[in-house]
């Protein structure tokens, strides 16, 4: 009167299997689950009971022992009721055992018998498919997410009775696809943007190098609209990345429903108000926060000096280590977070200095306003642009701009440079080159030298802001395809080089 | 002398109070010694005036508190000692005395007050500077109010044209007042002076700077609006000044600056036009002996050399700020070849960066 099956439970965006085991046998009648489970699995008693009941089978009159393995992990999440259900039944001798053992199974149970949808199918099914599992038992609505495990035997079922029919090998039907009409969203292209070529040489340069970037301008320059595209211009995600993407997502449940794997960079705009946890993720079960749905994509803080300096602060150590950990009680959870950070900010509280004709604050406004910034937030950007309304001629001309296409190509021969020069290192991209390796990587000719040199005496340069323009200046050579860094590219490079909150006091 | 320091150190009672009260006594030393009853009946006088003058009397350690303030290097002066300022006697409500650090005005000289807002443009900055530079290389002193902005470069101006200068502070004279101003704070009083109506150690408070203003256009014998908006503290000064029967010139701005609108209005009511240095030194009646070197204007490109490029890029820019976009916008270059071009620029000193990629001329 024994019987077990499979399911799992998600950490991070790693699953852990997890068995469930039933066993049947004369004593007092009692219904017991033992295995550190958490309160709503301890709920799935009565769920699993009254659904079982309302299908037609009702519990017999004996000791039932639910046990979950391993012990020591604490059980979360709905989607044990089915798999409880299961054993029992096989348990009963109601379907058979030995089909059982060889099941992934997971799903929530209403009391009618019907199965309702869980989060995180994606990781869970990935994790049983490379234990050697090769047919599971899923939750019809998470059919579509199911199926892109593609070694997988899928049934996608309703209700219990279903189940029950599906695994005693009566009939499997399953509802033919409806075929969605594939509307292709419509992606925003740089081509849209009219004029603005230095934020556009900004954007290419951030992406080209991986730099971190930061916008300064006055409300309506295109700030926004800038950094929304600059998604379509990195290079386009691999398979393993598309994969650990929609794990993510498949966690947070914001995968539904799609019918492949997350192909598009997320672009995550978090609004100023967010909380530390809702960037970084957290909760006692901690979910990904902002920062891990914005893997692989742009992490854009628009309004940077409205953050709250506890949230961004958060930020340092998972831009370091491009995960972020969360440890609690019941075990360590590790978020993948590797984004691109694009901030944008108004030069002041309304937003139009330098030019003072229109700027009305006063120097203390302007001075709280500055000091709102994060310097260790500033200090890991590298490249900062100012950008500025553009005139109406300007807006409505008609011209041929670069479409997106056009410069991702030329970020993709950029990246390939880099991937080659950097074959041997732990990185990849030039703005990860150590300060240790800087002198190897980002060499200048003497006369470069001696002007950089000119240049830390008369921009009251620091060590790490003078690091900054020469990793930029290896990427605007990188793009310029040339191997030496030129006068040409350092010029430039000083010309993004980052704000200091002195430039908003004029000097006396 | 204690005597008066006591009177002019009585918290609540101001000029004009003292004026009052002199009607009835001589001087300080009289007021001193009256009985608490003939205080009391000093009819012109608010009840509660009054009392404060017989309360703070039974707490002011008399002799303490003045060789106290002797060893503070402050000088002190008031309209009971001949040294008092000629020209502040005879104004509308003239100060019963004033603190100073370093000299007073010499009222040999002539001198003339630059004031306006302080939130000013880099046009404002520019000309305030000029003006007071030219100004001070003639020998005229420069008196203004130390507040950021116009009146601070008007200062600057001043010291690099290595003439006087003075700052009437709307503070005590041992309050740097704002703060970032320290350096002129120290320098001043070498090349001048700092000017207070106020005690040492009074707060600045918003009520008393316009009162402040009196006395700058007091000490001058011409007031120059360089950037003024509508309603301001600079307009206050030009109110003063037209009361004390004061020259008033104001440099003109574009009729859609904001910052501009006070000194046009001016202008239109009949104040002088400043449309250059020189031509202000002329209507002042200073005989011009050393020619300006640089007038404040938009240099001619031809003297400058540039190359083609340069030349199409100091073209486009003047003193209102402009960014990097901006120019890219107007000359049709892209920035890997702009960045390198202004770069050389501001090497050679013709234009500068004075916020992030927004640049003007030199």
């Amino acid at each position: 009167m024994y019987s077990i099956v499979r399911t799992a439970i998600v950490q991070g965006i790693k699953s852990i299997p997890v068995f469930v085991e039933a066993d049947m046998s004369d004593g007092l009648p009692v219904f017991e689950m033992v295995g550190f489970l958490s309160a709503e699995v301890k709920e799935a008693k009565e769920r699993v009971r009254t659904a079982l009941r309302n299908t037609g089978y009702r519990l017999p009159a004996k000791r039932i022992t639910i046990n979950f393995m391993p012990a020591n992990v604490k059980k979360n999440g709905s989607g044990f009721d089915l798999p409880i259900a299961l054993s029992i039944l096989g348990a009963m001798d109601i379907i058979e055992k030995e089909k059982l053992k060889e099941l992934f199974v997971i799903g929530e149970v209403g009391l009618n018998g019907e199965i309702r949808p869980v989060h995180g199918i994606l990781p869970m099914l990935a994790e049983a498919e490379e234990a050697g599992i090769h047919t599971c038992i899923v939750p019809y609505e998470n059919a579509t997410e199911a199926e892109l495990v593609k070694q997988m035997r899928i049934y996608a079922v309703h209700s219990i009775k279903e189940t029950i029919d599906v695994i005693n090998g009566k009939r499997y039907q399953r509802k033919p696809k409806e075929q969605k009409p594939l509307t292709e969203e419509k992606q925003p292209d740089f081509s849209e943007i009219n004029g603005q070529h230095v934020l556009k040489r900004a954007c290419e340069t951030a992406v080209s190098g991986m730099h971190n970037l930061l916008m300064l301008g006055p409300p309506g320059a295109g700030k926004t609209m800038a950094a929304m595209r600059i998604p379509t211009i990195l290079p386009p995600l691999d398979e393993k990345e598309q994969m650990e993407l929609s794990k993510i997502y498949s966690v947070s449940g914001l995968f539904s429903n799609r019918e492949q794997l997350i192909d598009k960079r997320p672009f995550r705009s978090p609004h100023h108000t967010v909380t530390p946890q809702g960037l970084a993720g957290g909760g006692s079960i901690p979910r990904p926060g902002e920062i891990s749905l914005a893997h692989k994509g742009v992490l854009f803080l628009d309004e940077l000096p409205e953050f709250k300096k506890d949230t961004l602060e958060i930020l340092r150590q998972p831009m370091e280590e491009k995960a972020v950990r969360l440890v609690r009680m019941n075990g360590d959870y590790e978020y993948p977070a590797d984004f691109m950070l694009v901030a944008a900010m108004n030069p002041c509280k309304c937003g139009y200095f330098p030019d003072m004709q229109k700027c009305r604050c006063s120097s203390g406004t302007l001075e709280r306003y500055i000091n709102r910034i994060s310097q260790p937030l500033l200090d890991r950007i590298d490249i900062c642009v100012a950008t500025s309304q553009i005139p109406f001629e300007e807006l409505t001309e008609k011209r041929e701009e670069e479409t997106s296409e056009k410069i991702r190509e030329r970020v993709m021969a950029v990246h390939e440079r880099m991937r080659y020069r950097f074959r041997n290192e732990s990185f990849c991209y030039n703005s990860q080159i150590p300060g240790s390796k800087i002198g190897e990587y980002c060499s200048l000719h003497l006369k470069q030298e001696a002007y950089m040199e000119k240049m830390y005496e008369k921009l009251n340069l620091t060590a790490r802001s003078y690091h900054k323009i020469l990793k930029v200046a290896r990427t605007l050579a990188d793009m310029d395809g040339s191997e030496d860094i030129l006068q040409r590219h350092l010029t430039e490079a000083v010309c993004y080089r980052n704000i200091d909150k002195k430039l908003w006091g004029r000097e006396v | 002398m204690k005597y008066q320091y006591w009177l002019s150190n009585i918290e609540g009672i101001g000029s004009k109070t003292i004026q009052k009260i002199l009607r009835y006594v001589e001087c300080a030393k009289e007021l001193y010694f009256l009985t608490e009853e003939q205080i009391t009946s000093l009819s012109e006088l608010k009840e509660k005036e009054r009392l404060k003058i017989i309360e703070h009397r039974k707490r002011w350690k008399l002799d303490a508190e003045w060789e106290a303030f002797q060893k503070k290097n402050i000088g002190f002066v008031s309209q009971e000692m001949g040294e008092f300022p000629e020209k502040l006697r005879y104004i509308e409500n003239p100060p019963y005395s004033i603190y100073y650090k370093g000299q007073l005005p010499d009222e040999k000289f002539k001198s003339v007050a630059i004031v306006g807002a302080r939130q000013c443009s880099e046009y404002g900055r520019l000309m305030s500077e000029k003006i007071a530079e030219a100004l001070a290389v003639h020998q005229v002193e420069v008196i203004s109010g130390m507040a950021r902005g116009v009146d601070s470069y008007a200062h600057i101006g001043a010291l690099k044209g290595k003439g006087k200068t003075f700052a009437v502070l709307g503070c005590g004279i041992d309050i740097c007042y704002p703060t970032e101003n320290k350096k002129l704070y120290k320098e001043i009083p070498e090349n001048g002076g700092l000017i207070s109506e106020y005690p040492p150690k009074t707060a600045p408070r918003p009520q008393l700077f316009p009162l402040r203003n009196r006395i700058i256009s007091a000490f001058s014998d011409t007031v120059i609006l360089v950037e003024a908006k509508e309603r301001s503290g600079s307009l206050i000064t030009a109110d003063f000044a037209l009361e004390q029967g004061k020259d008033i010139f104001a440099c003109p701005g574009r009729a859609t600056d904001g910052l501009s609108t006070g000194c046009n209005a001016l202008i239109r009511q009949g104040a002088g036009i400043i449309t250059s240095v020189k031509a202000l030194l002329e209507d002042m009646g200073i005989s011009e002996k050393i020619m300006c070197k640089e007038e404040p204007s938009l240099q001619n490109i031809q003297n400058l050399l540039l190359e083609k490029d340069e030349s199409l890029v100091y073209s486009c820019l003047d003193f209102r700020p402009k960014s990097l976009e901006e120019i890219s916008l107007r000359t049709g270059m892209k920035t890997q070849y702009l960045s390198g071009l202004i770069q050389n620029m501001i090497e050679k000193g013709i234009l500068k960066e004075i916020f992030r990629n927004y640049y003007i001329r030199v």
